[in-house]
C-alpha cells in the first residue's frame, strides 16, 4: 500500500517553497512528483518594462546566490546584441567576481548538504570558512552578495592594488579549508555512509536528461562553459574542469569541493595577469534589432539568457534558463528505490536553486496534467 | 508520618522532580554551550534550557483535532512520570536509594523503556505523516539499543555475583574500583556508551527525531506546555541515563573526606554524571545522522556483540 | 578515527569567531555602500540621480529641486553616486536602517 509522503512547501529541509509528492511503501520511494512555482515573479515580464541599465539590477535579483553569473550571463547577451566589446581588464575583473561567487556558493551549499544528513558541526565550520570569501567580495566590490563587480559595457568598479595582499591570505585560507573538507568528507565514515552509493545518476541518464553542471560532472559528462564556450578572461587562463566517474551524493560533494580549488587557482591567475586599461566600455542608450544569447557557468551549471532587441531602450523580449530548472527532471532516477531518509541529501545534492527555477510551467493539480502556457494564453489571462 | 513526609520530600524535591530537572535541565544547558564551542562559536548561555522551557509554560496548548486526543495528552506526562520513578530508584546520594525493590535493575530497564513506548505512541497518535514515520523509525532502533544495553547491565550483574539490586553493585565496586576497569567488563563499557547514545536519541542515533527529513518526529504536533513536559523528560533522561551507567560502571555515589570536610556522595555523583554527558555531547558533534537500517545494523553488530564478549568472560573466567 | 575530533577539541580552547554584535562592531571596508547621504549645498538640480536609479527611489523636491531617497526603495547600488557631476551623493556606512515607519525614512 503506497503512502504519500507530503514535503513542503513549509518544510525544515528546503529553504525555498516547493511541494514534493512522494509515494512511500515502507520506507522505499516508488514514485516522484514534483510541482513548482511558488517562487514565480514574474521576471521576464518585468525585464521588458525597464531599460537595459535598469534590467541589469533586476536580472541580478533573479537569485541571490548566483547573482554574479545571472547579471554576467545578461552582460553578455545584451553586449553580443548591442555590439559591445568589453575592455580586458574588465575582462579579468569579471573572471574574478565569478570565481569568489562560486567559492561562496559552493561552500554554502556543502553547509547545507551538512546540515541535512545531520552533521551541524561541519555546517557551522563550512559557513566560518565562507566568511573569507564573503568578505572579500565586500572589501573590493561594497557588499557581501550583490557585489556588483560586472556592468554593462565592462565592470562597475577598479581593482585596487592595495587590496590584493589581503586577497591573497583569503585566498590561501579558502584553499586550506577546501582541502580539510576534501579530506573530513571522503575518510567520515558516517559521512560515506550517508553519501556513497545514494542518487545515483548514470552516465547515459545525465545526458539524457540533459543535466548540467557539478550534476552532470560528478556522472562523468565532461562539459564546462568556461572551456568549451570561453566568456570573460577565460580563454587566456589555464584550469581544469573536475569530474567524478560515480555519480552519487558523494561524487557531487567531492566536484564541488574541488571546484573551489580551482577557483582559487583562476583568481590567483586572474590577479597575476590582469591588463592595465581602462574598465568600462560606452553603452549605448538606444540598441538596435537584434537578437542573441549569452551563456555562462553559473555555480550550479549552465545558465542562458536570450535577448532581442527592437531598436528602443528596453528589450523586447528577455528568456532565462537556469541550470537548476535543467536539474530538476534528474531528480527522479536518482530518488526511485531508495528511501525516505535519502530524500532531502539526494534533493540538495543538485542544488537547487528555486528562485531561479520558477518560470512558466503550470501543473493542474486536478487532472495531473502539466502544461506550458503560450504568451497568448497569458496574455489573455492579464486582462 | 516522618515517613511519608519523607517520600514527599524525596518525590518532590531530592532527588525527585526539583532536583532531577534542575539537573538535567543544566546539564542539557552546558551541553549546549560546550557544542557551540566545538562549533567555534559562543553557543546560548548555560540557563537556556530553563528559558525554553518557561517560555513553552506561556503558550497556547493545542491539540490537533485528527489525533487520538487521550493518548496524545498521557503520553508526555507517561515517560516525565517514568524517569522521575526512575531516579527514586537510583542511589544519588548513598548506596541506598530512596525506593528499593527486589531486582532494582530489571525494574530500572523497564521504567527506561517507558519513554519511549509512549514516544512511539504519541507520534502515532498525532495523526500526521511524520509522527507515523518517526514512531516506526523509533520502533527498529528500539530493538537496536535495547540489546546492548541489557547485555551489558547484566554483564556487570554477573560480575557483582548475579545480584540485581543496584545498592550491591554500588558496595562491589566501593571495595573493588570500577567495574569499568575490570579488564572483563571493558568491552561492556564501551557498549554501554555506544548503546546510551541510541538510547538519548543523539546523533549518530538521532533517527527518529531527525530534523532536516520529518520535521520533528513524533513530537511534530506538540506545543505548548505538552512540548514543555516532553523537553524536560528529555533532559532528564539525560541525567538518568548518564546516571545507570555511572552506578554500573563507575562506582555509584561515594561519600568523600578531603581534608577534614565530608563531602556527601551526590557531589562525585554529580561529577560522574558530567562527564559521561559530556563524552556524550563530543561524540554528537564528530558524526552525521546515520539511516535507520544502516543504525539498526550497527547496533546489532559492534555494541552487541561486545557485551555478549563481557558476559561470556565474566562467565566463564 | 573520526576526522573531526581534533578539529572539535582544538576549537574548545580557541576564541570564538562570533562578533557579538551589537556590543562589538566590524571595521567596514572604504568601498562599502551604505545609505546614500544628499549634500545639499552643492546640488545644482540637473536631475541625474533621478533617471539613473533602478527603483526609482530618487526624487527632486518640487520647490528646492533638490534630491530626497526614499530608503524604502534604494538598493544602495551606487549609480546616483557615481553619476552626480557634483559628487553630491556620497554613500555613506550607516546600514543600520531600521525604523518603524518605513514610508518617513528619507535621506536628504
Amino acid at each position: 500500500m503506497t503512502f504519500i509522503l507530503p514535503i513542503g512547501p513549509q518544510h525544515p529541509a528546503l529553504e525555498e517553497p516547493t511541494h514534493f509528492r512522494i509515494e512511500v511503501k515502507g520506507e522505499e520511494i516508488v514514485g516522484v512528483d514534483l510541482r513548482l512555482g511558488y517562487a514565480h515573479r514574474g521576471i521576464e515580464k518585468a525585464l521588458t518594462e525597464r531599460s537595459y541599465a535598469h534590467g541589469f539590477y533586476l536580472s541580478q535579483r533573479v537569485c541571490g546566490i548566483c547573482n554574479a553569473t545571472h547579471s554576467l550571463a545578461f552582460t553578455r547577451a545584451v553586449e553580443s546584441v548591442a555590439g559591445v566589446e568589453c575592455p580586458d581588464r574588465a575582462r579579468y575583473i569579471r573572471v574574478i567576481d565569478g570565481e569568489l561567487e562560486r567559492i561562496h556558493s559552493h561552500l554554502l551549499w556543502a553547509g547545507i548538504a551538512a546540515h541535512e544528513i545531520g552533521f551541524t558541526t561541519l555546517f557551522m565550520l563550512l559557513w566560518r570558512d565562507r566568511e573569507h570569501a564573503l568578505d572579500m567580495r565586500e572589501l573590493l566590490f561594497g557588499h557581501r552578495i550583490y557585489a556588483t563587480g560586472t556592468y554593462l559595457g565592462g565592470a562597475r568598479v577598479d581593482i585596487e592594488q592595495k587590496h590584493i595582499p589581503q586577497l591573497t591570505r583569503a585566498l590561501a585560507e579558502l584553499e586550506k579549508s577546501a582541502k580539510h573538507y576534501i579530506d573530513v568528507c571522503t575518510s567520515d565514515r558516517t559521512v560515506i555512509a550517508r553519501c556513497s552509493g545514494v542518487g545515483v545518476l548514470t552516465k547515459k541518464d545525465a545526458r539524457e536528461l540533459c543535466a548540467v553542471g557539478p550534476t552532470a560532472r560528478a556522472s562523468g559528462v565532461d562539459f564546462d562553459i568556461r572551456r568549451d564556450d570561453p566568456y570573460a578572461a577565460y580563454d587566456e587562463i589555464r584550469f581544469d574542469v573536475v569530474t567524478e566517474r560515480d555519480g552519487d551524493v558523494l561524487a557531487k560533494v567531492v566536484v564541488r569541493l574541488r571546484e573551489i580549488l580551482e577557483s582559487v587557482e583562476i583568481i590567483r591567475q586572474a590577479i597575476d595577469a590582469m591588463p592595465k586599461g581602462p574598465i568600462r566600455a560606452k553603452f549605448p542608450e538606444n540598441v538596435p534589432e537584434n537578437e542573441a544569447v549569452g551563456r555562462v557557468e553559473a555555480p550550479r551549471g549552465e545558465l542562458m539568457y536570450y535577448v532581442r532587441s527592437n531598436g528602443t531602450n528596453k528589450p523586447e523580449r528577455v528568456r532565462i534558463r537556469t541550470p537548476s530548472y535543467a536539474n530538476w527532471p534528474s531528480i527522479r532516477p536518482m530518488l526511485v528505490g531508495g528511501t525516505i531518509a535519502e530524500i532531502p541529501i539526494v534533493v540538495a545534492s543538485i542544488d537547487p536553486c528555486f528562485s531561479c527555477t520558477d518560470r512558466v510551467t503550470i501543473v493542474d493539480v486536478k487532472t495531473g496534467k502539466a502544461r506550458i502556457m503560450t504568451k497568448g494564453e497569458l496574455r489573455g489571462l492579464q486582462k | 508520618m516522618i515517613e511519608t513526609l519523607w517520600y514527599v520530600f524525596a518525590y518532590f524535591v531530592f532527588p525527585g522532580i526539583l532536583f532531577a530537572s534542575a539537573v538535567g535541565l543544566l546539564f542539557m544547558g552546558i551541553d549546549r554551550k560546550i557544542t557551540g564551542h566545538m562549533q567555534h562559536r559562543i553557543g546560548p548561555p548555560i540557563w537556556q534550557e530553563f528559558l525554553d522551557v518557561g517560555k513553552l509554560f506561556c503558550k497556547e496548548d493545542v491539540t490537533p483535532a485528527a489525533a487520538n486526543s487521550f493518548v496524545f495528552n498521557c503520553a508526555p506526562l507517561l515517560s516525565f512520570g517514568a524517569l522521575i520513578a526512575v531516579v527514586l530508584l537510583l542511589p544519588i546520594n548513598s548506596a541506598q536509594p530512596v525506593l528499593t525493590s527486589v531486582a532494582d535493575l530489571i525494574v530500572i530497564i523497564y521504567l527506561l523503556n517507558i519513554p519511549a513506548v509512549c514516544m512511539m505512541l504519541a507520534g502515532y497518535a498525532s495523526g500526521c505523516p511524520f509522527g507515523t514515520i518517526g514512531s516506526s523509525r523509533y520502533v527498529i532502533q528500539l530493538f537496536g539499543y535495547e540489546l546492548a544495553f541489557i547485555i551489558a547491565a547484566f554483564a556487570v550483574a554477573a560480575k557483582a555475583g548475579w545480584s540485581l539490586g543496584l545498592s550491591s553493585i554500588v558496595a562491589y565496586q566501593a571495595q573493588n574500583g570500577w567495574m569499568a576497569f575490570q579488564v572483563a567488563l571493558i568491552p561492556a563499557a564501551i557498549a554501554i556508551l555506544i548503546a546510551a547514545q541510541g538510547k538519548l536519541l543523539r546523533v549518530p542515533f538521532d533517527i527518529p527525531e531527525a530534523e532536516s527529513e520529518i520535521v520533528h518526529g513524533p513530537q511534530t504536533e506538540y506545543s505548548g506546555p505538552k512540548l514543555a513536559i516532553l523537553r524536560i523528560a528529555y533532559d532528564i533522561e539525560l541525567f538518568v541515563v548518564a546516571a545507570v551507567v555511572v552506578v554500573l560502571f563507575f562506582g555509584g555515589p561515594v561519600p568523600h573526606t578531603i581534608g577534614g570536610v565530608h563531602i556527601p556522595g551526590v557531589v562525585g555523583f554529580l561529577i560522574k554524571c558530567f562527564g559521561i554527558v559530556v563524552l556524550s555531547t563530543v561524540i554528537r558533534n564528530i558524526a552525521a545522522r546515520l539511516r535507520i537500517d544502516q543504525a539498526l545494523k550497527f547496533f546489532w553488530t559492534f555494541p552487541t556483540l561486545l557485551a555478549a564478549i563481557s558476559l561470556f568472560l565474566v562467565m566463564v573466567v | 578515527m573520526p576526522r573531526m575530533l581534533p578539529d572539535v577539541l582544538k576549537n574548545l580552547f580557541r576564541k570564538p569567531v562570533t562578533v557579538k554584535y551589537p556590543k562589538q562592531r566590524r571595521e567596514l571596508p572604504e568601498n562599502f555602500r551604505g545609505k546614500p547621504v544628499v549634500d545639499k549645498e552643492k546640488c545644482i538640480g540637473c536631475g541625474l540621480c533621478v533617471k539613473v536609479c533602478p527603483d526609482g527611489a530618487i526624487t527632486l523636491d518640487e520647490k528646492t529641486k533638490k534630491p530626497r531617497i526614499w530608503m524604502g526603495l534604494c538598493m544602495m547600488c551606487g549609480r546616483c553616486a557615481e553619476v552626480c557631476p557634483r559628487k553630491v551623493i556620497t554613500m555613506s556606512k550607516e546600514f543600520e536602517l531600521a525604523t518603524y515607519n518605513k514610508y518617513k525614512a528619507m535621506s536628504e
